[in-house]
């Protein structure tokens, strides 16, 4: 089952060509930690097409639930979908990893906090700035060595793994890179098709200059 | 370098292998593009970790725009054609 093959971006197209190779190293039979060769292929394949199934549910309700209430600028509305895609990739990791468990967890306090803010005024600080601008600030190191400073730069940001060894903490950020890859693509994928359906009713449909081929 | 040996000093006690950390780094350091790290080479651990950092950072970004985009989109769109571009891009 091929994934995605058109890419809008050569970071992605990247991606896609070490997927594929490392599909095939897999394929030989590598010896390496229990469930991690399955992880990579697993970001690149199924997983893809039911995460879609998660976002496009999101996605909606995001829709519905922003047209009914002026949700604001549409910093704060970007910012909506990012939380819901975020959660979806979460959900779609089924709670095996420290950082989507975090996002879960986040997100539901959260959202208990953004709606009593929204009673009284629009404002949701996204915890994930906050923890990078507090990483800025402080920058303190413990043990001597810049590797460890640089590790407790990674824990901050990727969600939950702040206090994780530092094996583990490099186990999660190979998971989420490869969560954030996908992504990416599977946005940009969707937002292409949406602007160019959108592009051809606007235009009338038929006989449209645009290319249908994103 | 000296600092992989303190830490492999430190970690002694916690069984964890210089090995270890050095494939999941060599691993992490696959998942980089390659525009920013040249792959096959033996790079040391620090710069792979810094690396990875702003990779993270400009993966979140690039999310937060589409993330601005799609809003964009969806609200100028209604379910069906939100639905119909669902369908298309996984066919794609």
């Amino acid at each position: 089952m091929a994934s995605t093959s058109s890419s809008t971006t050569p970071a992605a197209a990247e991606v896609e060509e070490r997927g594929r190779k490392r599909k095939r190293a897999d394929g030989a039979g590598s010896t390496a930690a229990g469930g991690a060769e399955a992880q990579p292929s697993k970001w690149r394949t199924r997983r893809e097409h039911e995460i879609y199934s998660s976002k496009l549910l999101e996605a909606i309700r995001l829709v519905r639930a922003g047209s009914s209430s002026s949700s604001g600028s549409g910093a704060t509305r970007g910012r909506a979908v990012r939380e819901a895609a975020d959660r979806a990739l979460a959900v779609a990791a089924r709670g095996r990893t420290h950082w989507s468990r975090a996002i879960l967890a986040s997100r539901r306090r959260r959202f208990q906090a953004v709606r009593r803010a929204r009673l009284r005024a629009p404002a949701t600080p996204p915890s994930r700035h906050n923890a990078a601008a507090s990483a800025a600030a402080t920058g303190q190191g413990s043990s001597a060595p810049p590797l460890a400073e640089k590790a407790r730069m990674l824990g901050w940001l990727v969600p939950g793994c702040r206090r994780l060894s530092f094996p583990t903490l490099l186990e999660e950020t190979t998971d989420y890179i490869e969560a954030l890859q996908m992504q990416v693509r599977t946005m940009a994928a969707l937002a292409e098709a949406l602007s160019a359906i959108s592009a051809n009713s606007s235009s009338g449909g038929a006989g449209s200059s645009n290319s249908s081929a994103a | 370098m000296s600092s992989r040996r303190s830490r492999s000093r430190q970690s002694g006690s916690s069984r964890i292998t210089e090995e270890q950390i050095s494939e999941l780094v060599s691993k992490l350091q696959d998942l980089l593009p390659e525009a920013r790290l040249q792959s096959n080479a033996r790079v040391p651990s620090a710069r792979v970790l810094q690396e990875t950092c702003n990779y993270i950072r400009s993966l979140h970004q690039e999310v937060d725009d589409l993330s601005v985009r799609l809003s964009e989109l969806l609200e100028t769109s209604d379910m069906s054609s939100a639905q119909a571009a669902i369908i298309r891009s996984l066919l794609m």
